[in-house]
C-alpha cells in the first residue's frame, strides 16, 4: 500500500531531522516493512488556476484544440492544448509562460499547429498523478482564475508498505492508522481526527433510512446517511494530489471523497444515487442471481453472496465488493445515499474469490474492519463535503443498524511473564507507557495488568497475551533485546529412519558410485509422456496445474529422468544421474506418497548395454551393502507394457531383505528411437526403487569369525545351461548342494558366444573350499569335483570342459 | 680321483662357470645356471656329494677345497645377480625418463550433489551439532497440517500469501515445511528440537527468480521458558555457521499466523556488505529468515500446553541459499536435468587446461 507523507503529516508531526528514508527505516523496524521510498518532485513554480472561456478546433488537427484561458485580473491567454474532455467553464491547473515544473522544464511561448500558444494546461502525469494521457487536472469552483497554486502541495514522498506485512492489521490499511504508529514511534501526539459532530448528524426532524439486515453475522453494522445539495465538481486540488500520489485516479468530488476516506481510515463507503434508493436491505443472494456491477460487467453470483437491496429485493450492490451500475451516481446526481457498513470478512472474501473480482473495498473488508469506523467515516465525509459543496445539506438523519456489537476485548498480562517471554527486562511502567501510546487502556489487576484493546485492534489482531507482548517487544525494539542461549532439557528423540536412509542412500549414490544428483518437478509433462508413448492411468491430479498438461502427479521418476537423458546426450558422451524424490503411485491406497531413488546411466555405445546394465546392478548391490548392510539380488520380471522404459527381456525386480523394492532394466531401442533418434546409438540403463520399505530394516551386523587355520582354495567351474534358464534358478539349485569342504559359491560371469552352443549359456562360478582341520590334498579336490559333477548332472546341468 | 685331479677339475669348472655367468643376460638364465652348478645334482653339488668317497685323511682337505670353490662361485653368482638387477633397474629408470609426472590421473566417475542438497546437508550438520533432530513430512499434505493446525483457518487472508496447488482428491501440495512442526509435536511431544528440510510448492508464475517448486528448512524448538532472546541468539548462530562468518543482522516485525510475535530477520547483503546494490534492492539488507514464537494455537494443535511450554520456529529458504552460495542466476536451472547447470564445469570435464574467467 502506498502512503503519502504529506497526508501522514496532517495527523502527526514527524521529526524534521530525519529523511523520508530514515522515517521509513524506523517504521520497518517497529511496525511493518517499507518496500520502497519514492520522492514526488514536481518542483512547481508559478502554477495558477485558469478557466477555459473559449475552445476551438484547430483546422487540420484532431489532436489539439485552441483554448482561451482566463488567468485572472481580467487577462486571458491563448493556448493550444492536447488535453481531452475539456469544456468551456472548466477550471484547470495552468502553467502560464514562465512557470515551470521539473518534468517539463520552464513553459515558454511557442507555436503549435501554426498557432501561437502561451502557457500550458498541465497534464496530470506532470504532477505525479497517473492519469489518462494528457488529461488536465480540474479544479473546483472555489478556486478562482488567476489564484496561485501553492507549490508545497505538489511535492511529496511516498512510502510503499508491504501488503503482506499488514494483512493482520486492518487499522494500517489507512493513513490515520499508519500515522498512529508514527506518533507512537516518535512519541509525538496523534492529532484528533477532524469529523462532523454526531449531534449534528442526528437531527431528529430528519427522516431515518429504513435498514433491514437479514444476517447479523454477515453484516454486523450498516450505517447510512442521505445528503443533498451535491453537484458534479472536482475535488480540491490537495485531495486529488494525495489520491494521485497513492496511485488513485481522481474522478470527481463525491467518488474522490469516498476513496479518500477509505485510504485514510480503511473504511470503504459506497455512494448510491439518492433518487434511486430508498430503503436498504442486506440479504444473501440466491445462487445464479445475475447482477451488473458499476464496471458494467454482468456477474453470476454464488449462493450466499451478500447483496444490498432496495425496495424489498431489488439488488443494488454486491456488499463490500462493488456497487451496481443501475444506482451509480452520475453527473446529474444531486442527492445521494452514503453507505458505510461492516461485513464479515469471510463472507466478502468467499464471494470476491468466487467471482475472481477483488477490489480495494473487498481487500479491506477481508481484514476484519472495526465496526466503529462506519459512523466515524460518515462523520468525516460530512466534515469534508460540507466544505466543498455550497448547498450541502443532510437529507436524513444518521441511520445506524448495529446488528451485532463487537465485544470489548481485554487481555490480562503478567509483567513478569512478559519479561521472561522476551528474555529481556521490561518494567510495568514501560509496558504501560508503550501500550498507552498505542491507545490501549491499561489498568492494574493486582500483580498483573488489565489491557483494554481499542476497537480498531480488536477485530482479530489482538486476542491473547502473546499479541500484547508483540506490541511491547516491537516498541522496546527487537534489536535491543540481548541474545541469550536457551537452557534446555536433554532428551534423545527417536530418529526418523526414512530421513536417514534418504540422506545415506543419496550420499552413497553420489559419493561412492559417481552419480550426479538431479531434481525434477513432481508432475508429469503430458507432452513428453505422449512422446514416450506413456499414458499413465489413475494418477493423482492437480486441480490447478502450473500449466495445461501438468495435472498428473508422477507415479514414477523415470519419465523425467528420460527427458534429462535426452537433454544431456547433446553435451556428453556418458552420464550417470540419480534423483531422490517423491512418487505418487495409487496401486496401494494406503501408500499414496513414496520416497524413491531413480538412476539413469547412459553411454554413447549401443553395444555396451549389457555391460552397463551389469555395472548398474553392481552399483545397486554395493549400495545395498553400504547403506543397509544387506545384499540385493535380482529376479527376472515381466515388463509392464504400460511403462515403455521397461525392456521386454531385460527387466528385473530388485529384492532387498525379502522386499521387491523396485526395478532395473535397459531402455529398449524402440523407446530410444522415439525419444530422440540419436539415442539409438546409445546404451541407456535405469533403476528405480522405493526407500520406504527399507527405512525400518534396522542394523544388520555380520560377525567376523577367525581367519581359517588352513588355507582355502578357489575352484572355478563353468556350467552350461539353456539360455532361457535364469541365474536365480541355477543358484536356487546350487544352494541345495552341500559338501563338507564347500564354504561358498560366488558368481563370476555369464557368457554366450562363440565357444558356447547356440541356445546355451555358460555360467562361471567360483567355489571356495577348505577344511577346518587340515590342508586340502589333491584327493580332496578330486573328490569334491566328482561330487559337484554328480550333483549338477542330477539337476540337468552340464559341467563345461569336463 | 685324487686331490690334484679334483683341483684341476674345479679350476676348469670355475673358469667355465664364470664365463657362463658373464654370459647370462637375465635373472632366469642365472638362476638356471646356478642350480646347474650349485644344486644337489649340479656340477659342483654332485662333487660335494663325493667327499665320503675319499680316504678319511684327505676328507678334510677335499672338503676345504670344495667349500672354497662353492664359496667363490656362490659369491660370483651373488655379484652377477646384483649386476643384472642393477642393470635392469638402470634400464627401467632410463626408460622412465620420458614419463611426465605432471600428467593428470584417470578418474572414476565423479558424483556431484545437487546445489540445494549441498546447502541442505550443511544446514543439517549445523543443527545436528546443536542437538536438533532432522524430521520429514509428506509433500502432498492435508489442509489440516498445512493451514488449519497452523492457525490459518479457511478464508483467512493469510492464505493469499501462499498460493496453493490443490489436488482433486482434496489434498494439496504443501506450501511450506511448517506442517512438519505439528507433525513433529505429535510424534515427539515436548520438549523438542527439530528441523525439517523439504520441498514446497506454490502456485506461482515461474521466472528467473521465482519457482513453483523449491526447498525450505523448517526449524522448531520447544521447551519451558523459550524466549525471544533465545530465538535471536539461535538465529544469529545459525547464520554464522551457515555463512561461515559473523553477519550483521536485524530483526523486524513480520506477520505469519503460526507465530506470535513474528519476525523477519534480515542480514547485511553479502554482495555489497550493506552499502546497497541491485541484489538487496538498494536496502543493504537481505530478508533470509522469517521466524517467531510459536503461536499458542499451534502448540495446542500439536497437543502441547502453551501455558507450560513456549517455543520458536523459523523457515530458511534452501533454494535461495544455494543460489547465493553458488551464484545461480536463474532458479529454473535447479529443477532441470541439464548437468551443465548443476555441476561446475571443471568437475564435469576433468582437469582444466585453460578456462575463461
Amino acid at each position: 500500500m502506498l502512503i503519502s507523507l504529506n497526508w501522514i503529516r496532517e495527523f502527526v508531526d514527524l521529526p524534521s531531522d530525519l529523511s523520508p528514508k530514515e522515517l521509513a527505516d524506523r517504521f520497518t523496524l517497529i511496525c511493518a516493512e517499507v518496500e520502497d521510498v519514492t520522492p514526488i518532485e514536481v518542483c512547481a513554480d508559478g502554477l495558477i488556476c485558469a478557466e477555459i472561456t473559449k475552445l476551438d478546433a484547430v483546422e487540420g488537427r484532431s489532436d489539439v484544440r485552441a483554448a482561451v484561458m482566463d488567468i485572472g485580473g481580467g487577462k486571458t491567454v491563448e493556448t493550444v492544448t492536447a488535453a481531452p474532455d475539456l469544456n468551456v467553464g472548466d477550471r484547470v491547473v495552468f502553467a502560464p509562460s514562465g512557470a515551470s515544473v521539473k518534468a517539463l522544464g520552464a513553459i515558454k511561448d511557442s507555436t503549435v499547429a501554426g498557432l501561437k500558444s502561451s502557457g500550458m494546461i498541465l497534464p496530470g502525469d506532470a504532477v505525479g498523478i497517473d492519469m489518462a494521457a494528457r488529461e488536465a487536472i480540474f479544479l473546483p469552483p472555489s478556486v478562482q482564475p488567476g489564484q496561485p497554486l501553492e507549490s508545497e502541495v505538489f511535492d511529496d514522498w511516498v512510502i510503499e508498505v508491504d501488503n503482506h506485512s499488514i494483512n493482520h492489521r486492518p487499522d494500517l490499511w489507512g493513513h490515520y492508522g499508519i500515522a498512529r504508529e508514527f506518533a507512537a514511534i516518535f512519541g509525538s501526539p496523534l492529532k484528533p481526527y477532524a469529523v462532523a459532530e454526531l449531534e449534528e448528524l442526528s437531527d431528529a426532524s430528519l427522516p431515518e433510512i429504513p435498514i433491514e439486515i437479514d444476517d447479523a453475522d454477515a453484516c454486523p453494522r450498516y450505517s447510512g446517511l442521505r445528503l443533498k445539495g451535491l453537484t458534479n465538481q472536482p475535488a480540491p486540488l490537495w485531495m486529488q494530489l494525495r489520491l494521485g500520489h497513492v496511485g488513485l485516479r481522481p474522478i470527481d468530488c463525491l467518488v474522490d471523497l469516498t476513496n479518500y476516506i477509505m485510504f485514510e481510515l480503511g473504511q470503504p463507503m459506497h455512494a448510491f444515487d439518492g433518487d434511486k434508493v430508498e430503503r436498504i436491505g442486506v440479504r444473501a443472494a440466491d445462487a445464479g442471481t445475475k447482477f451488473v456491477t458499476l464496471d458494467n460487467v454482468e456477474r453470476t453470483l454464488p449462493g450466499g453472496a451478500l447483496m444490498i437491496t432496495t425496495n424489498g429485493c431489488e439488488p443494488i450492490a454486491l456488499a463490500g465488493i462493488m456497487g451496481g451500475a443501475e444506482t451509480e451516481i452520475s453527473e446529474g446526481t444531486r442527492t445521494m445515499l452514503l453507505e458505510s457498513a461492516n461485513f464479515h470478512p469471510y463472507v466478502i472474501r468467499r464471494c470476491a474469490t468466487h467471482l475472481g473480482h477483488r477490489t480495494d473495498a473487498s481487500a479491506r473488508f477481508e481484514k476484519s474492519l472495526d465496526p466503529n469506523h462506519t459512523v466515524l467515516a460518515i462523520q468525516r465525509f460530512v466534515h469534508l463535503a460540507a466544505e466543498e459543496f455550497a448547498d450541502f445539506a443532510l437529507d436524513s438523519r444518521l441511520s445506524d443498524a448495529y446488528a451485532k456489537r463487537l465485544p470489548d476485548i481485554s487481555v490480562t498480562i503478567d509483567p513478569k511473564f512478559v519479561a521472561r517471554f522476551m528474555g529481556h527486562p521490561v518494567s510495568r511502567e514501560q509496558i504501560t507507557d508503550i501500550l498507552t501510546r498505542l491507545e490501549f487502556k491499561v489498568s492494574d489487576a493486582g500483580e498483573k495488568l488489565k489491557v483494554d484493546v481499542p476497537s480498531f485492534r480488536a477485530t482479530r489482531d489482538i486476542e491473547i497475551e502473546a499479541d500484547i507482548i508483540e506490541e511491547v517487544a516491537r516498541y522496546v525494539g527487537y534489536n535491543n533485546i540481548e541474545p541469550g542461549f536457551p537452557e534446555v532439557v536433554v532428551r534423545a528423540l527417536d530418529s526418523n529412519p526414512l530421513q536417514r536412509i534418504e540422506r545415506e542412500g543419496l550420499r552413497a549414490m553420489v559419493m561412492s558410485f559417481g552419480m550426479t544428483e538431479v531434481q525434477d518437478y513432481i508432475w508429469y509433462n503430458s507432452e513428453w509422456c505422449n512422446r514416450l508413448g506413456y499414458d499413465p492411468q489413475n494418477c493423482l491430479t492437480l486441480r490447478n496445474p502450473a500449466a495445461a498438461g501438468m495435472e498428473r502427479l508422477r507415479q514414477s521418476l523415470m519419465p523425467g529422468m528420460l527427458s534429462f537423458g535426452s537433454q544431456n546426450r547433446h553435451h556428453f558422451s556418458e552420464f550417470r544421474m540419480v534423483q531422490l524424490g517423491s512418487a505418487f503411485p495409487v496401486d496401494d491406497p494406503k501408500i499414496c506418497e513414496t520416497r524413491r531413488l531413480a538412476l539413469l546411466c547412459g553411454l554413447r555405445d549401443k553395444s555396451a548395454e549389457d555391460a552397463l546394465l551389469a555395472e548398474l546392478k553392481g552399483v545397486i548391490e554395493n549400495w545395498s551393502w553400504q547403506v543397509l548392510d544387506r545384499p540385493a539380488d535380482f529376479a527376472a520380471a515381466d515388463a509392464n507394457p504400460a511403462r515403455p522404459w521397461e525392456h521386454e527381456h531385460k527387466t528385473a525386480s530388485i529384492r532387498i531383505a525379502g522386499n521387491a523394492v523396485g526395478r532395473v532394466s535397459a531402455i529398449p531401442l524402440a523407446l530410444r528411437q522415439r525419444m530422440d533418434e540419436h539415442l539409438a546409438a546409445w546404451s541407456l540403463v535405469w533403476a528405480e526403487f522405493d526407500l520406504d520399505p527399507l527405512a525400518n530394516l534396522g542394523e544388520h551386523v555380520e560377525k567376523l569369525p577367525p581367519v581359517p587355520a588352513f588355507p582355502e582354495v578357489d575352484l572355478d567351474f563353468s556350467i552350461l545351461v539353456d539360455a532361457s534358464r535364469r541365474y536365480t534358478d541355477v543358484t536356487e539349485t546350487l544352494s541345495q548342494f552341500d559338501d563338507a569342504i564347500l564354504n561358498r559359491i560366488t558368481f563370476i560371469e555369464s557368457y554366450e558366444g562363440k565357444s558356447v552352443a547356440a541356445g546355451k549359456r555358460a555360467l562361471t562360478l567360483r567355489a571356495r573350499v577348505g577344511h577346518k582341520e587340515k590342508t586340502l590334498e589333491e584327493s580332496d579336490l578330486a573328490r569334491f569335483h566328482e561330487s559337484i559333477t554328480t550333483y549338477l548332472n542330477g539337476c540337468n546341468m552340464e559341467l563345461r570342459g569336463t | 680321483m685324487d686331490l690334484k685331479q679334483l683341483e684341476t677339475q674345479l679350476s676348469v669348472l670355475h673358469e667355465d662357470t664364470i664365463k657362463a655367468i658373464v654370459a647370462a643376460g637375465s635373472l632366469d638364465a642365472l638362476r638356471h645356471l646356478e642350480s646347474g652348478v650349485l644344486g644337489k645334482t649340479g656340477t659342483l653339488g654332485a662333487l660335494l656329494g663325493t667327499i665320503k668317497e675319499y680316504p678319511p685323511a684327505e676328507r678334510g682337505k677335499v672338503g676345504q677345497t670344495l667349500n672354497r670353490a662353492k664359496t667363490e662361485m656362490t659369491k660370483a653368482f651373488k655379484e652377477a645377480e646384483a649386476r643384472i638387477k642393477a642393470g635392469a633397474a638402470a634400464a627401467e629408470s632410463s626408460k622412465a625418463a620420458t614419463y611426465d609426472p605432471s600428467l593428470p590421473g584417470r578418474r572414476l566417475p565423479l558424483g556431484t550433489f545437487h546445489p540445494v542438497t549441498i546447502v541442505q546437508m550443511q544446514v543439517e550438520e549445523v543443527f545436528r551439532r546443536l542437538g536438533f533432530l532432522v524430521e520429514t513430512g509428506p509433500e502432498m499434505e492435508t489442509e489440516h497440517y498445512n493451514f488449519e493446525a497452523l492457525n490459518i483457518p479457511k478464508l483467512h487472508p493469510a492464505r493469499d500469501m501462499q498460493d496453493t496447488f490443490w489436488m482433486t482428491n482434496g489434498m494439496l501440495l504443501r506450501t511450506h515445511t511448517s506442517p512438519v512442526q505439528v507433525r513433529a509435536m505429535e510424534r515427539h511431544g515436548p520438549p523438542l528440537r527439530v528441523i525439517a528440510p523439504g520441498r514446497c510448492f506454490r502456485y506461482e508464475t515461474i521466472d528467473a527468480s521465482h519457482e513453483n517448486t523449491f526447498f525450505q528448512v523448517e526449524g522448531l524448538m520447544i521447551d519451558r521458558h523459550i524466549s525471544i532472546a533465545n530465538l535471536i541468539a539461535m538465529m544469529k548462530l545459525l547464520l554464522r555457521e551457515v555463512f561461515g562468518r559473523d553477519l550483521k543482522v536485524r530483526l523486524r516485525p513480520g506477520y505469519f499466523p503460526f507465530v506470535e510475535p513474528g519476525f523477519e530477520l534480515d542480514m547485511s547483503c553479502l554482495i555489497c556488505d550493506g552499502d546497497g546494490c541491485a541484489t538487496c534492492k538498494r536496502s543493504g539488507w537481505i530478508e533470509v529468515l522469517p521466524c517467531g514464537m510459536v503461536h499458542p494455537n499451534v502448540l495446542r494443535s500439536g497437543n502441547i500446553d502453551p501455558d507450560e511450554y513456549t517455543g520458536f520456529a523459523f523457515g530458511l529458504g534452501l533454494t535461495r541459499l544455494a543460489m547465493m552460495k553458488f551464484g545461480v542466476a536463474d532458479i529454473r536451472g535447479l529443477n532441470g536435468g541439464d548437468l551443465r547447470s548443476l555441476v561446475p564445469a571443471s568437475r564435469l570435464t576433468g582437469p582444466t587446461v585453460s578456462a575463461k574467467g
